[in-house]
């Protein structure tokens, strides 16, 4: 026996023998619990939009794991693989339009009547988060996180804190957080100059990292959070919150990818460039989309949960205004309907609106003066979207939760007449959108 | 950026006096604490379709931080 060995049952017959001459008996020592191990939020997503347009394939996990003295770390993984088309910004026109690829290397040709769309685009994305949530004292809490993401030309590495503090017998809260995120975008071919012109191809064996004609290097964009909050329980069945938060960012905010097609002033159709034999390059004149290099946004959301003899609406609205002239207002509706004890249908319904970019415009006028931004990527434009989807939730006979919902999401552009020119009345110059959300997702661990 | 701050101090100490009338006694939380009245029920699914409108709406945010870390916008 070692010593150590010797001092333990030393210390035992001791404990003993008090305990018995004291008439108690020998307690072992109350151990904080702790719960067993890791909960898992699973989920296994697919986005496709039509006309071979973007298809995503995402698998997202979630962990928690739960301390004592309600003290939560989470990680998440995300893992998205991405492949289509998207459109790149020019306009529709009747002859076949060739454009030079991002690379810079190699052309492609687009049919007539249709958007021009840029089907070289594939990407894989994978992006980490953690994040630590405790009390400090009785009534505040704080929640720090970190979060990375990298892609073939982008990087992401942010932080994040939170602060909130309970009044009024737990029923109100009040909450603040700060979040900053620094982002690299390294597009292929190098990050290209606003409003220059689309190059011939060249087939050399650059890296494609700043090739000298309108191509810089690797380009970064900073991106500040704030949100203030308010989260208030009315009463038994009514739960309210209230958010303001603002975004600040700076650097570079192009999309590398987008252009816009210059246009005759009385036709309307993009003018053709010369080709010079031998050389594959841009059938017409086009530009490299140009935005500010930064961008204040404001935004308002309330959100109420009310829960009606079993069932729980859930009804959340936001509005957004920036700087760039946008606003647009959400709303967001979903109801809960359980069916028995262990599985429930809940129906969603979500509306969204915007205005367009104060830079935004569908093509440029050959002759005019150049704007100092301009852009026509079609998410900056005035446009509807409606989201209509539903939700099946059950029980496993081992207490797991499964789900799997559909959704359908649909985009329509408004396009006044007064923004058309000569022949671009009656073709169609906003490429709407639909999409297709279908999730599966499992909880379990809890 | 200073008159927002402002803004929205007023805002909390208002919300948070005005709101002192309201609410529940500790014994009455038996629905609130329901998984389901929870705000965000499933952090997974909210995180997934804030991604997908971040990248496909000129708007992000709201109900948390603006979101992005990702080329798609």
């Amino acid at each position: 026996m070692s010593n150590k060995d010797c001092n333990r049952s030393i210390a035992a017959a001791l404990t003993a023998a008090t305990c018995t001459l004291l008439g108690t008996s020998a307690v072992e020592p109350v151990q904080a619990q702790e719960e067993p191990g890791w909960d898992f939020n699973t989920a296994l997503l697919y986005y496709g939009e039509d006309n071979d347009r973007v298809q995503d394939l995402s698998l997202n996990i979630l962990s928690r794991r739960v301390f004592v003295d309600d003290r939560y770390l989470s990680l998440g993984l995300t893992v998205d693989a991405l492949t289509g088309a998207t459109p790149n910004g020019a306009l529709p026109q009747s002859v076949p339009q060739t454009f030079t690829q991002p690379s810079g290397r190699r052309t492609y040709t687009t049919t007539p009547g249709e958007f021009p769309i840029d089907d070289t685009f594939r990407d894989s994305r994978v992006a980490v988060t953690a994040a630590w949530e405790q009390p400090l004292g009785r009534l505040f809490a704080i929640n720090i996180g970190a979060s990375a993401s990298s892609e073939f030309d982008y990087t992401h590495l942010g932080l994040n804190a939170k602060i909130s503090r309970d009044f009024n017998k737990r029923n109100t809260t009040v909450s603040a957080g700060l979040a900053f995120a620094q982002d690299e975008l390294d597009p292929v071919g190098g990050a290209v100059m606003g409003l220059t012109q689309m190059p011939v191809a060249v087939d050399d064996d650059d890296d494609g990292d700043g090739d000298g004609r309108n191509r810089g290097p690797a380009e970064d964009k900073d991106v500040l959070d704030v949100v203030f909050g308010v989260t208030q329980v009315v009463s038994r069945n009514l739960l309210m919150q209230f958010n303001y938060s603002y975004s600040d960012s700076s650097g570079y905010l192009n999309d590398p990818y987008k252009i816009l097609s210059v246009v005759d002033g009385t036709s309307g159709d993009p003018v053709p460039i010369a080709q010079v034999p031998g050389v594959d390059g841009p059938s017409h004149l086009y530009l490299f989309e140009h935005r500010p290099d930064s961008r204040e946004k404001h935004s308002l959301y309330t959100q109420g949960k009310y829960y009606m003899d079993g069932k729980v609406l859930d009804l959340s609205y936001r509005y957004m205004t920036d700087d760039w002239e946008i606003d647009s207002h959400t709303v967001d509706l979903r109801l809960r309907w359980p069916l028995g004890s262990r599985s429930y249908l809940e129906p969603h319904l979500r509306f969204y609106t915007q205005t367009a970019a104060e830079f935004y415009r569908m093509s440029l006028i050959d002759g005019d003066p150049l704007p100092e931004y301009a852009s026509a990527d079609y998410r900056l434009g005035d446009f509807d979207a409606m989201t209509a989807g539903l939700k099946y939730g059950w029980k496993t006979s081992g207490g797991n939760d499964m789900s799997v919902r559909l959704e359908l999401y649909q985009q329509s552009g408004n396009v006044s007449p007064d923004q058309l020119i000569g022949n671009q009345v009656g073709r169609d110059n906003y490429p709407d959108l639909n999409a297709v959300i279908f999730q599966f997702g499992y909880q379990f661990g809890k | 950026m200073r008159i927002c701050v402002s803004i929205v101090s007023l805002l909390v100490v208002g919300i948070t006096s005005g709101c002192s009338s309201m609410g529940v006694e500790p014994w009455e939380r038996d629905v609130l604490a329901k998984e389901e009245m929870q705000l965000t029920t499933d952090a997974v699914e909210a995180a997934t379709d804030d991604h997908i409108y971040f990248s496909k709406e000129a708007s992000s945010g709201g109900r948390g931080f603006g979101g992005g870390g990702c080329g798609c916008n």
